[in-house]
């Protein structure tokens, strides 16, 4: 009888799993991060742990315009990086180095300044768009009850093949996402603590723990702080923005 | 003749003052024979050295444009492109396939970041040739096994048979992992240590996330250094008739980089499919070129200085010499030998010692290039670029050499001419009379 139970409940769980849009959630995770019409601008400090090493810190102020699929990172420290800063302008992203006064050509998915985080972590991206769900499972993530989703990316022009996340069954918010190589092994585990600030109607998470899987003992911690959501003005998103902001 | 022969006999007459004049202008030759001799092999020391690092004088890249339009390094079938380079009467004595990626190994918490070539060792005999092993075999290299250059064996403190994690991306940019295992260490390749790894294509290409049969760059290893850049014209000719390709010389490519030119040209393009950038050596090695020809303005900037100051002393000795010889300058005139003759004979002095100090100049020279060439600076030296096998080699172009000289005689000339003018136009009582 009991084992009739399990059985029952079981198959209830699966057909329940079934039933839930995915597809829509990972919309609505999106949604969180994307402030459409809206400019967004924050300022992320990344403290970097490394074994045996002193933690380092990178301060990175964000201006983000969604609507275009547009941003600019300008490094505020350590000093020696003050003034550096990234540029995407339509698909491409450029470095900026004000010592040298050039432009080198980049990727999002550079690592931020030998950090765990990479440039995408502080742009906008799409689950939705850039995965497809393979797999969806319940689970318990400490006192939460979550979604745990695989993905796996639509193309390759994203920097993982395949993402596990735990999204929260009570809100669209993602807890934990683990990021995989394309050989199949587990290289980061992003962790968001269920702190958020209010922006612009939307909640983000306050704090990001990324560790990282490869090299044991080497995590960053990213805060986001000075969180502001309007309208910019339309040349912060110019070669002569990161020119002038030193 | 005779004037011709009376100068040769005044030179012997003063040996001391001979020598040291002399001395002066072989210094001055020996100085730039040096510099010309270490130019003109620099280029051929470099070009060899890089030609065996990367397997080849001719190359051919394709280039592919993401849906996103990032360009990415893959050639996925080579029927065509084998078809130009026959066409293209290419005479290659190597063809190479090769993939390459960037990576981090990671050995117990050490940390290496290099470049690793995948290459196909069945193919490639000659590589077999060329590495100079420490440890190890190339020998049933396993499939995931990577040939390390020592210094990087040393810092992740590896031995034969250990694996090693490494992290990299694929050939679009997504992250991935690896194992790799230590098959065989090689002796420290110089400053070009970081980009010398080898492991089996097979496996970089799993890494990379290419298909077995796909690759990135196609060379081919000619008979010499002569004649690449028309076979690379030849190659791109046939290319473009065949398949997209990239011109050649791209805008802005003068006084630059040619290949980074053509690559900063790329980024501006779009189409669709792959398209095939045809490269040479010497394309990528343009610096090295610029390299040479600094010296070559250098060695002649050199002599012209050298020779400035060794033209004061020559005019301040002809002008002793004919105050020594004035009496005898006299007699000479007296007994009937003509103003010109004077001149002359002191002339011939002039180029005498010039003649006589290049030739002990280009005898130091060769001396001088034939010990320094006899040392053996190892193969692990980090002079490796401009080395061939470990040695320094000089490489003389003689008819720059015999230019070289032409100037420095006329240099000579021009400064002993105006003492020789002085001493013809004495007149013979008055040098008859003067007291020295």
């Amino acid at each position: 009888m009991k084992r009739a139970m399990i059985s029952v409940l079981a198959a209830l769980s699966v057909a329940m799993a079934g039933a839930q849009d995915f597809k829509a959630m990972l919309r609505e995770i999106d949604s969180l991060g994307d402030f459409g019409g809206q400019d967004f601008t924050a300022t992320y400090t990344i403290v970097s742990e490394k074994p045996g090493q002193k933690p380092e810190t990178v301060q990175v102020r964000v201006y983000r315009r969604d609507e275009r699929d547009q941003f600019v990172f300008l490094f505020l420290k350590p000093e020696r990086q003050k003034g550096q800063g990234y540029l995407k302008v339509d698909d491409n992203v450029w470095f900026y180095d004000p010592e040298s006064g050039e432009f080198a050509k980049s990727t999002i998915k550079e690592s931020v300044q030998d950090s765990e985080a990479r440039n995408s972590d502080l742009s906008r991206m799409s689950y939705a768009d850039d995965y497809d769900i393979e797999k969806s499972s319940e689970g318990k993530l400490g006192a939460y009850d979550v979604w745990i989703l695989e993905l796996v990316s639509k193309d390759s022009e994203v920097s993982w093949q395949r993402v596990r996340l735990y999204v929260r069954k009570d809100k669209p918010l993602v807890l934990k996402e683990e990021d995989f190589s394309v050989s199949g092994r587990l290289m980061r585990t992003v962790s968001f603590p269920p702190s958020y600030i209010s922006a612009g109607g939307k909640q983000i998470p306050s704090r990001i723990l990324i560790v990282d899987e490869i090299n044991t003992g080497e995590k960053s911690q990213l805060t986001l702080s000075d969180v502001a959501v309007g309208k910019l003005a339309d040349d912060t998103f110019t070669e002569a923005f990161l020119k002038r902001a030193r | 003749m005779q004037t011709a022969m009376l100068a040769f006999r005044n030179l012997s007459r003063q040996k001391r003052r001979s020598f040291l004049l002399g001395g002066a202008i072989a210094f001055g030759i020996m100085i730039v024979t040096l510099i010309d001799g270490f130019a003109g092999a620099f280029v051929d020391n470099v070009s060899e050295n890089f030609s065996n690092l990367l397997a080849g004088h001719v190359f051919v890249e394709g280039v592919e444009k993401s849906p996103k339009g990032r360009d990415l390094e893959i050639i996925r079938d080579d029927a065509a492109l084998r078809e130009a380079a026959e066409a293209a009467g290419i005479e290659a004595k190597y063809v190479s396939r090769r993939s390459g990626l960037q990576g981090s190994l990671k050995f117990a918490g050490r940390t290496a970041t290099l470049a690793v070539q995948g290459v196909d060792f069945e193919a490639e005999t000659f590589l077999a040739e060329r590495l100079a092993l420490a440890s190890g075999s190339l020998d049933d290299l396993p499939r995931d096994g990577i040939v390390l250059p020592e210094p990087i064996a040393d810092k992740l403190g590896v031995e034969i048979g250990d694996r090693l994690l490494v992290t990299t991306r694929t050939y679009s940019g997504q992250q991935n992992v690896g194992e790799f295992a230590v098959a065989a260490v090689i002796k420290d390749p110089g400053i070009l240590g970081s980009v010398s790894a080898y492991a089996g294509r097979d496996y970089v290409n799993e890494l990379l996330d290419l298909a077995p049969d796909e690759y990135q760059a196609l060379s081919f290893y000619l008979p010499s250094l002569k004649g690449m850049d028309e076979a690379g014209d030849r190659l791109h000719a046939e290319v473009s008739s065949r398949l997209q390709a990239f011109e050649r010389k791209a805008p802005g490519a003068e006084g630059g980089n040619p290949v980074l030119a053509m690559m900063r040209g790329e980024d501006e393009e779009t189409w669709t499919g792959v398209k095939y950038r045809v490269t040479t050596l010497n394309d990528a090695l343009a610096q090295v070129q610029q390299i040479v020809d600094v010296l070559d303005v250098a060695s002649l900037v050199i002599l012209l200085v050298l020779f400035l100051i060794i033209m004061v002393g020559i005019t301040n000795t002809f002008r002793i010499i004919m105050y020594e010889r004035i009496r005898e300058i006299g007699t000479m005139r007296a007994v009937g030998m003509q103003r010109g003759q004077v001149r002359g004979l002191f002339l011939y002095e002039a180029l005498f010692l010039a003649l006589g100090g290049a030739v002990a100049g280009l005898a130091v020279a060769s001396l001088v290039m034939l010990g320094v060439g006899l040392i053996d600076f190892g193969l692990d030296s980090p002079l490796f670029l401009i080395l061939r096998n470990g040695h320094m080699s000089f490489r003389l172009d003689w008819a720059r050499v015999a230019g070289k000289v032409a100037i420095v005689a006329f240099l000579t000339l021009a400064a002993a001419f105006f003492p020789a003018r002085s001493a013809a136009k004495l007149d013979p009582a008055v040098a008859l009379r003067t007291a020295v």
